[in-house]
């Protein structure tokens, strides 16, 4: 065994093209990685190059099994697993640097270049952005010219390894759109690599707490997006149904797990003209779709409706989908509710709340209905001092009452709790609905934008005759809330902070300009999971497009994409005619069975073999080949030659 | 001078070139080859240099060559006292006019016999050979331009060793072409001994063209295509020259250039729709053989001898 000497520099001239190729692969990772990550890779990088340049040895085997270990040990203790892809990317990012430290061969440099590939779609597991797709071709782009110039000839310019590069890339560019449109989808692939979840989804929970959040954590995170294919509904009709709570334990609202509800359509009188719209809603990693104020169908398979008429799917919502809805601004709800459906909404906690459940007694008792009632408790929140805020004070172990009494500040969490439990008090069936409220027109692209700053609650009363009717306690203490369909956070001038109130009408507009790119990018690309495959195959006329069928289909694509491409390439590579011609004389040749002197000339051997093979086809040929192989007769002359070649027979001796 | 290559000049120039060796043949009998090949050394503006004994019809070739193709003639008799001042012209003192007159010498023809050049002195022949190299020559310091086409025939007596100046190679080099005429065989002798006076039957022979149709012959001789293949032939017979053993000296990029154009030329009056293997072999021994020298250990053997090994040495691709 030799010692390790000192590197022979031959990786100098690839060698920053392979770490470009690892720093494009790596760089959509670095804002998710821990800072050590980076700062070992860019390290490791600066360490090699110094080796390469200084010929000297790469650090011995026993050190780089430590660094190794102790890089696995490190992304361990930092994520507490190895699974999962923030872990996986990170132990793939320090393994790259590390392998930088031991290549010496170009074999080493194919090994991290197809971890950069690796490192190229792991980003994709992260996010996808409009983006995402030209980084990602440019990122294969280099990886390939890396790929490249690992063999390429001294001194050739990088334009023209980048050209080559990108010409690989496009030949394979049709078989990826076909696979990406083919491929089978299934909804919960057996391969499903957990998502990045370390990134917090903000937006609606399960449960609502009015009394502990002090500060609304609101984004402008776009929660979905939706095309009305008539008129948009006016801001105070956009309310955006995801899930009901009814169960109240004093302090905390929640709601039950969502159970079918085939009979819904006898409980529910849809009243006026129907909405149509289709939702693009970014995964929320729940079961909840959100649906406008109420659903009557939809297009999305494995998705029902729940006894409180909120859309749910069979799985947690994962990836972004798109779905049409129908949806009658008008309705009326179980209108008839037994004494068992009724007790569901009216349980309240005993001894908890007492001053707000003393009120509600009293102000019913004055009340000539229960619907006067609930005006009465409204007029109270209009023209008593209370407050909208996102910065609420926290409120206790009664929080209803703190509230009421005493804080009369709060956001539509406070007002819907509140309000919902001064109806059960008074004995009124009472339930908080939350989901959505309003929601940004995008004047670009003609939709309309809900961000996760529409987050709303309301609640729904049940009134004798009518049912449940929605009833927006917010509205009465904050009615641009809800008339003009601005956000709470903008209402309250906190807006700007994430750029809701952006100043410059330019940057308005480019931003929703921004926003109607990636809006049609997800509704074309992104969205395209089994259900817009089945709705894309049902249009090229796929009665029944199981998996078998998408893999044949996919199968013979790529059959067909891979013969053209081929075809391409032998035409594109085929020898001239001049060469071809070589081959059908060569075969000629062996026929007549007569042996070629050297440097003979085919008018030389035409002339010799003349008496022993038929005269005229010998000469044809000859003429023929000369023609297409010295003189100008290119394929008209091969065609010729090679039509006079099969034709030939050599006569039998006599 | 530029000729526009139109579909009737080329055509007519053609059907001129075909005519031209037809009447050719009729008159050099038996040397089909030989007036190819002249005619292509004239095609691809080489020079031509004529080594055989008297008597074989050197001097009938070349004259028939001016006469056919309708060139103007001139004939240089290369003696030991030949000054290049015979050759090129002098300026001479007319009275009359009170001033120098340049009296053109026999250079200044489209076709130059230069008969026994190896007579003349060193000087002499340079004389010529810059005429052909520069095609113009320089008298008292006025530099005057040679017709175009511009086609040196010269003949050299190979038994003549007393009192001559054989060409240095570097000088043979200027010859696109050297080649010997031979006996003929009999029965073209026969035709000769009983026919008429060749150069009597010239006078009766109509030009069939003139120096513009040589100009557009030469110039789409040049143009003739000339695939890869070929180009790998040339440069395979190119390259076995250096390195043949045989060979001390093999040919020069120049010499490559020439085979080319020589063949080229060979392929037009040959009327092949290309440069074909043929044409290269049939003009290899005249343009590369007297480029080569023969090494030491291969003394016994000719240059041409040489230049045919080669030939059957190279395979044809």
């Amino acid at each position: 065994m030799t010692r390790a000497r000192g590197t022979d520099g031959s990786l100098l001239s690839s060698l920053p093209w392979t770490l470009t190729a690892l720093a494009v692969a790596a760089l959509p990772h670095v804002p998710y990685l821990p800072i050590w990550i980076t700062a070992a890779s860019i390290g490791c990088a600066l360490w090699r190059i110094v080796i390469e340049k200084r010929r000297m040895p790469v650090p011995p085997a026993w050190f780089r099994g430590g660094l190794a270990l102790g890089g696995f040990a490190t992304v361990f203790t930092t994520y507490g697993t190895i699974s999962g892809v923030g872990p996986g990317t990170a132990l793939l990012a320090i393994m790259a640097s590390l392998k930088l430290l031991e290549a010496r061969k170009r074999r080493d440099q194919f090994v991290l270049l197809f971890i950069a590939i690796f490192l190229n779609m792991s980003a994709l597991l992260r996010e996808q952005y409009v983006w995402s797709l030209p980084y990602l071709l440019l990122s294969l782009v280099v990886t390939m010219a890396a790929w490249l110039r690992m063999s390429a000839p001294a001194g050739q310019p990088a334009r023209q390894t980048m050209r080559v590069a990108a010409r690989f890339v496009g030949y394979a560019l049709p078989l990826a759109v076909a696979m990406w449109v083919f491929f089978p989808r299934i909804a919960t692939p057996f391969w499903s690599v957990p998502i990045d979840t370390s990134s917090g989804v903000t937006g609606l929970s399960d449960t609502m707490s009015p009394g502990d959040i002090t500060s609304l954590s609101q984004s402008d995170r776009v929660a979905f997006r939706v095309r009305f294919d008539a008129e948009l509904p006016a801001p105070r009709d956009r309310y955006w149904r995801a899930l009901v709570l009814h169960r109240f334990n004093g302090r905390t609202w929640s709601g039950s797990s969502p159970v079918p509800d085939n009979q819904f359509r006898e409980r529910t009188e849809f009243l006026g003209d129907p909405l149509d719209y289709e939702i693009t809603l970014e995964p929320t990693r729940t079961q909840r779709l959100m649906s406008l104020d109420v659903p009557e169908s939809w297009d999305l398979e494995r998705t029902h409706v729940s006894r409180t008429n909120t859309l749910w799917h069979e799985l947690p919502v994962d990836q972004r989908s798109v779905y049409r809805v129908r949806s009658y601004a008008q309705y009326r709800l179980d209108t008839e509710l037994s004494d068992f459906g009724k007790s569901w909404y009216l349980g309240l906690p005993d001894g908890r709340n007492p001053k707000a459940r003393a009120l509600a007694r009293s102000m019913r008792s004055d009340a000539q209905s229960d619907r006067d009632y609930a005006r009465q408790v409204l007029e109270m929140f209009r023209l008593e001092p209370y407050h909208y805020t996102l910065q609420p004070p926290a409120l206790g172990a009664n929080p209803v009452d703190a509230f009421l009494f005493n804080t009369r500040r709060g956001f539509c969490e406070h007002y819907a709790s509140a309000f919902a439990v001064l109806m059960r008090a008074a004995g009124i069936p009472a339930r908080v609905v939350l989901g959505y409220q309003g929601g940004e027109i995008n004047p670009l692209g003609d939709y309309l934008i809900v961000r996760q700053a529409d987050a709303h609650a309301w609640t729904e009363v049940w009134l004798d005759g009518s049912g449940w009717e929605r009833i927006d306690p917010t509205a009465a203490v904050a009615p641009e809330r809800i008339e003009s369909g601005m956000s709470g956070a903008a209402l309250d001038g906190a807006g700007a902070v994430w750029g809701l109130n952006t100043p410059s009408r330019l940057a308005y507009r480019l931003g929703m300009a921004w926003d109607a790119l990636n809006a049609s990018w997800n509704e074309l690309v992104l969205a395209y999971g089994p259900e817009n495959q089945k709705r894309f195959m049902k249009w090229l006329g796929f009665e029944n497009p199981d998996w078998q069928r998408l893999l044949f289909t996919l199968i013979g694509t790529v059959a067909v994409l891979v013969t053209i491409v081929h075809v391409l390439l032998i035409l594109r590579f085929r020898p001239p005619p001049h060469d071809r011609a070589r081959r059908y004389y060569e075969r000629f040749v062996r026929r007549t069975g007569i042996e070629p002197r050297a440097a003979e000339t085919p008018l030389e051997f035409e002339r010799r073999i003349g008496e022993t093979v038929d005269p005229g086809a010998a000469s044809r040929i000859t003429r023929a080949y000369l023609d297409a192989r010295y003189g100008d007769g290119g394929e008209t002359a091969l065609a010729e030659l090679r039509l006079a070649v099969r034709k030939f027979r050599r006569h039998a001796p006599a | 001078m530029q000729h526009t290559l139109g579909a009737q000049p080329i055509d007519s120039a053609r059907a001129a070139l075909d005519a031209a060796r037809v009447t050719l043949n009729g008159l050099i009998l038996g040397k089909d080859a030989q007036v190819s090949l002249a005619l292509s050394c004239l095609l691809a503006r080489g020079h031509l240099l004529i080594e055989d004994l008297p008597g074989l019809g050197k001097t009938t070739l070349a004259q028939s060559l001016a006469h056919v193709l309708g060139l103007s003639f001139n004939r240089v008799q290369f003696t030991s006292d030949l000054l290049p001042a015979d050759i090129v012209g002098v300026s001479v003192f007319r009275q009359s006019s009170g001033e120098f007159e340049f009296q053109p010498g026999p250079v200044f023809a489209e076709l130059v016999l230069a008969d026994e050049v190896n007579r003349a002195t060193p000087k002499a022949q340079s004389a010529l050979l810059e005429a052909m190299e520069e095609q113009q020559v320089s008298v008292d310091g006025t530099t005057r331009a040679l017709p175009d086409p511009f086609f040196v025939v010269a003949t050299q007596n190979p038994a003549d060793q007393i009192g001559t100046f054989p060409l240095p190679e570097s000088q043979l080099d200027r010859f696109l072409m050297r080649i010997e005429i031979g006996y003929p065989d009999e029965q073209s002798e026969r035709e000769l001994i009983t026919g008429e006076d060749r150069r009597a039957m010239l006078a009766g022979i109509e030009p069939v063209a003139n120096p513009d149709t040589v100009t557009v012959l030469q110039n789409a001789a040049l143009g003739l295509r000339m695939n890869e293949p070929l180009v790998d032939y040339i440069q395979a017979l190119v390259r076995y020259t250096r390195e043949s053993p045989d060979v001390e000296i093999g040919l020069s990029p120049r010499g490559a250039q020439a085979l080319a154009a020589a063949a080229r030329a060979h392929a037009f009056v040959e009327r092949h729709s290309g440069v074909f293997p043929d044409d290269v072999q049939a003009v290899f021994e005249a343009v590369a053989a007297h480029r080569l020298k023969p090494a030491a250990s291969a003394a016994l053997q000719s240059p041409e001898e040489i230049a045919r090994q080669v030939l059957a040495a190279v395979a044809i691709p």
